[in-house]
């Protein structure tokens, strides 16, 4: 019989890990509904985000500033990178029949060149970064630290904020427009190249934010990325391409799951488990749980 | 033009088979033969990438697959390392078998998500249980082929050399007889109409899970040998790196002619190892890979290009309908 105590561990440890899926996910889903593109390249632009914080905040080997500083100044280097991702290996293809199968070459050719020049840069000796809040806090009968408490109350705040922007603002309507229909879209004046950029911008951000939240809580290795991005891959098919809402409540169903599957089965097991959960859902559901049949 | 490929094929064979001649020292000769392995490899990726057109990016992982299976089954089991190669080919198959149930049903980018997603599933199994595995350091110490009255560690690995050659030889010959025939033709005709093909009663689950399979058996075969010649079987297969280094191997020698990457394989690999010995340049040489990949993709579309552009007209997916390139 499970104890209270046991819930609350669960439903902790499942919130952060929840909290970081749906930071990640978004990012993804984001830029395959208004480019139509998988980029594999999200789990590394992740990594580089820690790197990028830990070389701003380091006191020996980097330039010392505050975590906040650090978290604050990635921001703009990640866009950099995403908007020149996009138009190196992204932008050559537009148009082309076979984009989707092209681009997920294009971004894999990304992920091994960004992934070793990480190694090259930074070398593959263990870091982390400052948390930017110190201490514990227990809650539900589990004691977390504060960084972890931040990054479960930080998600839903940014992923708000995201929705808000899609919702509302000027750019963020024609993303939204852009992906239902890019020729309409284009013909009522919409820039197509420039949100294109924009969207591959926004979702690198939010992958390099995920990295310097995490990195905090676990250690920056090159690889930081890769189980994040295959997490984050199995949730947008469960929650099905395309669907912001649905890709942030496959997060967090799959944070928690996971987090179930790690106290009961332990942490060897549990990916695969989810895996053949996935495989389940599949052969029910080929659109996933939240899709929409797309053709 | 068909005779003319298949004299170029024996004309290469012939000069394969001649090469130890010429080329004595070991090292060469460990070249050639990790130049043949990754040709097996690449070339039945083409089977299943190529002319089925399935996005299947588990290849490598059917690969480890082979290499563990045969790695595990020879050395904590015993088995001969002989039929442990071949018990390398059937656990891959089996593998493909297992993701060939969700993707055989499901459409253009799902199929690459549940393939890749089950290759870093292998891995994670891998690293996991190290108890059997070996974990991130690999299964060392693997026994190796043997034969009565002939000590493979001797010759300067002249006996590797032919058995990697003959599994490529064999590996070619089934490759190329099954695409041509009516098992080949459909597979084909399900890539280029779907609808059209179905239409006509190919069963598109059916042959998509034997093309998979298929595909897969060589490459487990590959690994089994890769396994008990290296006599090491470490995680590194399933790394990124090596992945896209194989299939820019199958994008680089034009897909949908077996041939093609065979021969892209001769050369990127022996432009690798040349790289791989240039001071500085052992990690850095995957960052040239994958920059040739995205130029070749750019202005090299002759390969995997064109080969899918002729599959459009059936269905178009929302992915392709993009707005023309602007400039």
């Amino acid at each position: 019989m499970m104890t209270a105590e046991a819930l609350g561990t669960i439903l902790v440890s499942g919130l952060v890990l929840g909290s970081i899926y749906a930071l990640m996910a978004s990012g993804l889903s984001l830029v395959w509904s208004t480019l139509g593109i998988f980029n594999f390249a999200h789990g590394t632009l992740m990594t580089l985000g820690a790197y990028v914080a830990w070389s701003l905040t380091d006191n020996a080997a980097g330039l010392g500033l505050s975590p906040i500083a650090g978290l604050l100044l990635t921001i703009p280097i990640m866009v950099l990178v995403g908007a020149a991702m996009e138009w190196l290996v992204v932008r050559p293809f537009y148009g082309h029949r076979a984009m989707m199968l092209i681009t997920v070459m294009t971004t894999l050719a990304a992920t091994v060149f960004i992934g070793k020049g990480i190694q090259l840069i930074w070398g593959a000796r263990l870091k982390q970064l400052e948390p930017l809040v110190a201490g514990k806090i227990t809650i539900l009968g589990t004691t977390i630290s504060a960084q972890e408490l931040l990054i479960i109350l930080l998600a839903p705040v940014l992923l708000a904020a995201l929705w808000a922007f899609l919702r509302w603002s000027a750019t963020g309507r024609g993303i939204r427009a852009v992906g239902q229909n890019p020729y309409a879209a284009k013909l009522i004046g919409i820039n197509v190249p420039r949100l294109f950029i924009i969207t591959f911008a926004l979702s690198a951000t939010l992958a390099g934010l995920t990295g310097v939240l995490i990195s905090s809580v676990r250690l920056i290795t090159p690889m930081l990325g890769d189980e994040p991005l295959i997490k984050a891959l199995i949730i947008v098919i469960f929650g099905g391409l395309g669907s912001l809402a649905g890709t942030i409540w496959a997060a967090y169903l799959i944070g928690i799951a996971e987090a179930f599957l790690i106290y009961t089965i332990g942490i060897y097991w549990a990916p695969s488990l989810i895996f053949i959960l996935l495989i389940l859902v599949l052969l029910l559901r080929p659109q996933g749980l939240f899709g929409k049949v797309v053709r | 033009m068909k005779l003319d490929r298949s004299l170029i094929a024996l004309a290469a064979l012939a000069v394969a088979l001649m090469l130890p001649l010429v080329i004595e020292d070991s090292y060469s000769r460990h070249i050639l033969i990790i130049v043949f392995i990754y040709a097996i490899v690449a070339a039945s990726w083409d089977l299943s990438l190529g002319y089925a057109g399935v996005f299947n990016f588990a290849h490598m992982a059917f690969f480890g697959v082979g290499v563990y299976a045969t790695a595990m089954t020879a050395k904590l089991l015993g088995v001969d390392p002989w039929f442990a190669m071949l018990l390398g080919g059937v656990a891959a198959a089996a593998a493909a078998a297992l993701v060939a149930l969700p993707v055989v049903r499901l459409q253009g980018i799902y199929v690459v998500l549940v393939t890749f997603a089950f290759s870093q599933l292998i891995l994670q199994v891998v690293i996991s249980q190290s108890d059997l595995t070996g974990g991130t350091q690999g299964l060392v110490r693997v026994p190796t082929l043997e034969l009565p009255g002939y000590n493979f560690l001797r010759d300067y690995k002249l006996g590797y050399y032919y058995v990697a050659l003959g599994l490529l030889v064999i590996t070619t010959i089934c490759l190329r007889a099954l695409v041509r025939s009516d098992f080949g033709m459909s597979i084909q005709a399900l890539r280029d109409n779907e609808d059209y093909g179905v239409a006509r009663g190919i069963p598109i689950a059916w042959q998509r899970l034997k093309v998979l399979v298929f595909s897969a058996f060589f490459a487990g075969v590959a690994g089994g040998f890769y396994a008990v010649y290296l006599r090491v079987a470490s995680p590194e297969v399933f790394s990124f790196a090596t992945s896209s280094l194989v299939l820019s191997m199958v994008l680089v020698g034009g897909v949908s002619t077996i041939y093609g990457p065979i021969l892209a394989a001769v050369v990127l690999t022996i432009a690798s190892e040349a790289l791989a010995n240039i001071d500085g340049l052992a990690e850095g040489r995957f960052m040239l890979v994958a920059v040739a990949m995205i130029v070749g993709l750019r202005y090299l579309p002759g390969g995997l290009i064109s080969a899918f552009t002729r599959t459009g007209r059936g269905r178009v997916s929302p992915a392709q309908v993009m707005p023309p390139k602007t400039e």
